[in-house]
């Protein structure tokens, strides 16, 4: 009980640190996953267009626009150089079309006025292209069959309409489920920092002061006050990813009620073994309390970026996720990834989550192997 | 005696603690002047305002003939601290630090670079000249705080507790170098918890308690005040309570206690007092271990002007 | 003693490890992270193939201009190839191989097309479009055959057929579609971005350090410093100028790692970038500065408070994703007005981004008005020179 005690004395000692720890690693799982572009509705995954026409609203330019405008969101937006650069780079718009003067005139002449585009490179740019060269292309087929203008728009207009039929095989909130996936994703970082610099923090306190107890105390007493200090660090830890879990109930909570929520907090328990034992490790190797917050943040950043707790996985280069496997993150966030597509749960498809959480497991029993040895190694040596 | 700090009135109030309470006192030229007091007596208070680093409600403080502010820069120039904590760089070495610090007082090289051997020759730091502080033990880390400030060879050399956990060889090399600067010719104020120091040390001694003085002078001035002459100690055992209180009935005799085997004889003031102890108790046939006489020392004589030890 | 002053400050700085790791060695590692991890998120916004299914039937089979499209724009050797497809025999198999996430849906010809798919998204809807895409050409070729034959202009039935199909489909659009974007900004230089402006504000703990030796409130040095003959003012502007010029190579040296080594591309205008850097360190400098002067505590929480705060600006400035700047500056733009990280990051954007110089201007001032600020309320403070307590 005493270790206990003088472990929440120096905890305390320093709660501003951890306080500002904890709530700014929080607050930033939180703004992450409220950020993040998740998959949007199917129906309303319409770009936000910008038209720019500098030819007159009528005859096949007018047909143009509208067929454009049903199909998009309509950006108004003045025509400067700057307003436009700001509406691209902030995503107001994602696609600008000028439509050339005399395009109505040029086009049903049999040329092929150019059309200039801006655009923000993304998906939905991509949707906003092919509207675009869909109408033109379309009227181009038809242009050297009809004469009559008018018969010639009504053609096209009719070619557009057609709708391939949709169905959606999945009763899957993937909206909510992916949110989930970034938040825990995003507690890759928040437990890995959190937990090794508060252990870390209070190891280097114990470390000193055992080097002064331990001609006092006998040996037995010296496992004894270790094995208490990962009780106590276990505590503070849980502690962390308890709270984590509250606000992930506050912010997806249907989705954390049903299976995979369950799945989702049981990934984020072993995964707070593994950073226990991670941390303890560190710990261990550590005395010099400057150089806490330096290891920290390259162990935690370094294992966030490359292991894909802020970068979706699928987004890393191949050499990348090569290297990540040796990281325990990579297994926690790969978890995470299976669970957010996981249909329906059975043995069979939790199958690959277990086996990540066995990896995760052997990782701890080798942090936990090379932490003895090197507390023996320090005892001998002292 | 030319005066080089003049305190009159000097008063200091923390939130709900008069620190220092309508302090007066004086340091003349060339003395060692010993400010001593209990931990929170306020010396430490005192020496700071008298630098100007601490504001203050009431007192005017002199130096050299002039007001002490804290833009005084001609006054600061004369003058060299060192405080209770270890104040010097990590990063640097032994010879860089004290080279930095004299470097804020000396400008020119060539003399900064004769002074800052010197200091370190006073200090005996001539072999850890290239270790960083780190590598230094507590009492060659003591000695060069001290070096850091007195480098430049000021006139006025003011060290709060420079001694505090230095092991006694460090703390003998302390000690004679601050008499040695002040054969130099520098003023110095010294403050202080141990007395023995003060008494080894000091010209002139202030004892302070709860930030007023309670007595000033030299050492034997001082001691004067003290009502005891002698103390007597018998390493004796069974002694008869009638032998303590025929003891107590001799000429002289203040006090007698006998507790756990040592009989304790305080005298005020007279001569033999010793010997006609030693004659009487051969007379009674009682065989004593030691006896021994003591002086009385600063300590008694803070007792006796306050009620307590000067030590915690 | 100005100069003795600025010379051993520039020795303990450099000496003193914890800071040289913040200022010089983390930003480097950092942005090794960085460009590990954002080397291929480019390309893969840029387009990604997307994977479906097609279901072998007899309409398939009937079906030349599915049949052709498809294998169009599913070929590897072009460039932007839009599918991967992958041909099964029946709608089971399909079915399986959507549940295993191998494909994002899949296509069923019958008399009109039907995609299965398994969530909304950006994926599906190209996926649909494109579908809706062929559809129009099968509907276009029914048109204009008709067309064709009600002019009878003596074709042959087969005639028509064929050079209808061969002129629809080898009808394309992109040659007149001219993209004119200007810049196109990538992901990895934004977190460049965020990466200098975060080295920018660290350089707050070189000062911090300094300024803390510099007052007898805050430091045992800074008493001793305080009793000696140097003028206060000129021992502070001293100790800032030897941060500043160590900050000054630790930027230099990220710059040229940056972009000697990683080779992103800054753009043209070096002077430009290295004004913005140098203001940027004096905003970091202006708030060490100031944690060092208001708040009274031990070093390593300044230097936490200071890492924290930087790290926070960085954060909402886009450092873990860009959204979060667009959402910021949309949303709550005000946060980004006042927050040194977004100020610096707003800076390059708009260098690289913007025609004029306006934004990048803006951005100069508003920086020099923070560090202003900030340097203003430590004057005032450090004005008094005698402490209350020490």
């Amino acid at each position: 009980m005493t270790v206990f005690k003088t472990y929440i004395k120096v905890l305390l000692s320093s709660k501003f640190t951890v306080i500002l720890y904890t709530v700014m690693l929080i607050i930033f799982g939180i703004l992450n996953m409220e950020t993040k572009e998740v998959g949007t509705d199917f129906t309303s995954t319409k770009p936000d267009i910008l038209i720019i026409n500098n030819d007159e609203n009528e005859g096949i330019t007018k047909s143009l626009i509208e067929y454009i405008s049903n199909n998009s969101n309509i950006k108004e937006i003045e025509n400067e150089e700057d307003k436009i650069a700001d509406a691209l780079l902030y995503r107001d718009v994602n696609y600008i079309i000028y439509i050339p003067k005399n395009f109505r005139k040029d086009f049903l002449k049999g040329t092929n006025p150019n059309i200039e585009i801006k655009t923000t490179e993304d998906y939905p740019s991509q949707v906003a292209n092919n509207l675009l060269s869909k109408y033109i292309e379309v009227a181009k087929t038809y242009r050297s069959h009809i004469n009559n203008e008018e018969e010639y728009i009504e053609k096209i207009e009719e070619t557009l309409k057609t709708n391939t039929e949709v169905e959606i095989a999945s009763s899957l909130d993937n909206n909510s489920l992916t949110k989930a996936k970034t938040f825990f994703n995003f507690s890759n970082y928040t437990m890995l920092a959190g937990s090794i610099f508060i252990i870390c923090l209070i190891m280097t306190v114990f470390n000193n002061e055992t080097i002064r107890k331990r001609t006092i105390i006998s040996s037995t007493n010296y496992k004894k006050l270790n094995r208490k200090l990962i009780l106590s660090n276990s505590i503070f830890a849980f502690t962390l990813c308890i709270i984590y879990i509250i606000i992930s109930f506050i912010l997806v909570g249907d989705t954390m009620i049903s299976s995979h929520g369950l799945l989702y907090i049981i990934n984020l328990f072993v995964f707070t073994i593994t950073v226990i034992t991670i941390s303890f490790l560190i710990g261990k190797l550590t005395n010099n309390k400057e150089a806490i917050s330096g290891i920290v943040n390259v162990i935690a950043l370094g294992s966030s970026f490359l292991c894909g707790s802020f970068v979706p996985i699928e987004y890393l280069p191949n050499f990348v996720t090569k290297i990540a496997h040796i990281l325990p993150s990579y297994w926690y966030i790969k978890t995470n990834e299976e669970i957010s597509i996981l249909e329906n749960i059975t043995i069979e498809t939790i199958k690959p989550i277990i086996t990540n959480m066995i990896i995760l497991f052997i990782f701890t029993i080798i942090f936990i192997i090379i932490t003895n040895i090197i507390t023996k190694r320090q005892r001998t040596i002292a | 005696m030319k005066k080089i700090i003049e305190v009159k009135n000097l008063t200091k109030q923390y939130k709900n603690l008069k620190a220092v309470n309508n302090l007066t006192f004086e340091v003349e030229k060339g003395e060692i002047l010993g400010l001593l007091g209990p931990n929170g007596s306020g010396k430490s208070t005192t020496i700071n305002c008298i630098l100007s680093l601490l504001n203050y409600q009431e007192g005017t403080i002199t130096i050299f003939n002039e007001k002490m502010t804290p833009g005084a820069y001609e006054i600061k120039r004369k003058i060299g601290v060192v405080f209770q904590d270890v104040a010097v760089f990590e990063e640097l070495t032994v010879y860089d630090n004290i080279d930095y610090f004299c470097g804020l007082y000396i400008t020119d090289k060539n003399t900064r670079k004769a002074y800052v051997q010197e200091a370190i020759e006073l200090v005996g730091l001539e072999e850890f000249k290239k270790f960083l502080p780190k590598q230094l033990s507590g009492g060659l880390l003591r000695r060069l705080n001290i070096a850091c400030g007195i480098a430049h060879k000021p006139e006025l050399i003011i060290l709060d507790e420079p001694t505090v956990a230095v092991d006694p060889q460090s703390r003998n090399n302390i000690l004679n170098g601050i008499k040695k600067l002040r054969d130099l010719g520098a003023t110095i104020i010294y403050t202080t918890h141990y007395m023995e120091e003060v008494e080894i040390l000091c010209d002139r001694v202030i004892i302070i308690d709860k930030g007023k003085v309670i007595a000033s002078g030299t050492i034997d001035e001082l001691k004067e005040l003290a009502k005891i002459e002698e103390k007597v100690t018998v390493e004796v055992t069974n002694l008869e309570e009638k032998i303590v209180k025929e003891i107590l009935d001799f000429k002289n005799v203040e006090n007698v206690t006998y507790t756990e085997s040592a009989l304790i004889v305080i005298y005020r003031k007279g001569k033999n007092n010793l010997q006609e102890l030693i004659d009487y108790l051969k007379k009674e046939g009682i065989k004593y271990n030691k006896i021994f006489s003591e002086r009385p020392t600063l300590n008694d004589v803070f007792l006796e002007l306050t009620g307590k030890e000067l030590r915690d | 003693m100005f100069t003795h002053n600025l010379k051993y400050s520039l020795k303990i700085l450099f000496k003193n490890k914890p800071l040289i790791f913040w200022t010089f060695a983390f930003p480097i590692i950092l942005g090794t992270f960085f460009y590990l991890a954002f080397s291929n998120i480019e390309k893969s916004e840029n387009f990604k193939s997307i994977p479906i299914a097609v279901i072998e039937n007899e309409e398939l089979e009937k079906n030349e201009i599915y049949k052709q499209t498809i294998k169009t724009l599913s070929e590897d050797t072009k460039k932007d190839n839009i599918f991967t497809t992958t041909y099964v025999k029946k709608e089971k198999d399909a079915a399986e191989l959507l549940n295993q996430k191998e494909i994002v849906g899949y296509l069923i010809l019958t008399k009109t097309p039907k995609i299965v798919i398994k969530k909304n998204g950006t994926s599906e809807t190209i996926l649909k479009q494109v579908i809706d895409k062929i559809e129009e050409k099968s509907k276009t070729i029914e048109n204009l055959i008709k067309i064709e034959l009600e002019k009878n202009n003596g074709k042959t039935i087969e005639e028509i057929y064929n050079d209808t199909i061969k002129e629809v489909l080898e009808t394309t659009n992109t040659s007149n579609i001219k993209d004119i974007t200007k810049t196109k900004l990538s992901y990895t230089v934004i977190e460049f971005y965020t990466l200098i402006a975060m080295t920018c504000l660290y350089s707050g703990t070189l000062a911090m350090y300094m300024i803390n030796k510099c007052l007898a409130n805050m430091s045992s040095n800074g008493k001793r410093v305080s009793v000696s003959s140097i003028n206060k003012g000129k021992l502070i502007i001293s100790s800032l100028l030897s941060s500043y010029i160590v900050s000054m190579i630790g930027l230099g040296i990220l710059l040229i790692f940056i972009t000697c080594i990683l080779k992103i591309d800054f753009g043209t205008s070096i002077t430009r970038v290295i004004t913005l850097t140098l203001v940027g360190t004096l905003a970091g400098l202006s708030l060490g500065t100031l944690t060092s002067v208001i708040i009274k505590t031990n070093e390593n929480t300044k230097i936490g408070i200071i890492i924290g705060t930087t790290m926070f600006g960085c954060f909402l400035s886009g450092m873990m994703g860009i959204t979060m700047k667009y959402t910021i500056d949309k949303n709550i733009g005000i946060i980004n007005k006042i927050n040194p990280a977004a100020m610096i990051t707003d800076g390059f954007y708009s260098l690289y981004y913007y025609e004029g110089l306006e934004r990048y201007t803006n951005n100069i001032i508003s920086l020099l008005a923070f560090s202003a600020t900030l340097l203003l309320i430590s004057y005032l403070t450090l004005r008094r020179q005698s402490y209350d307590s020490i």
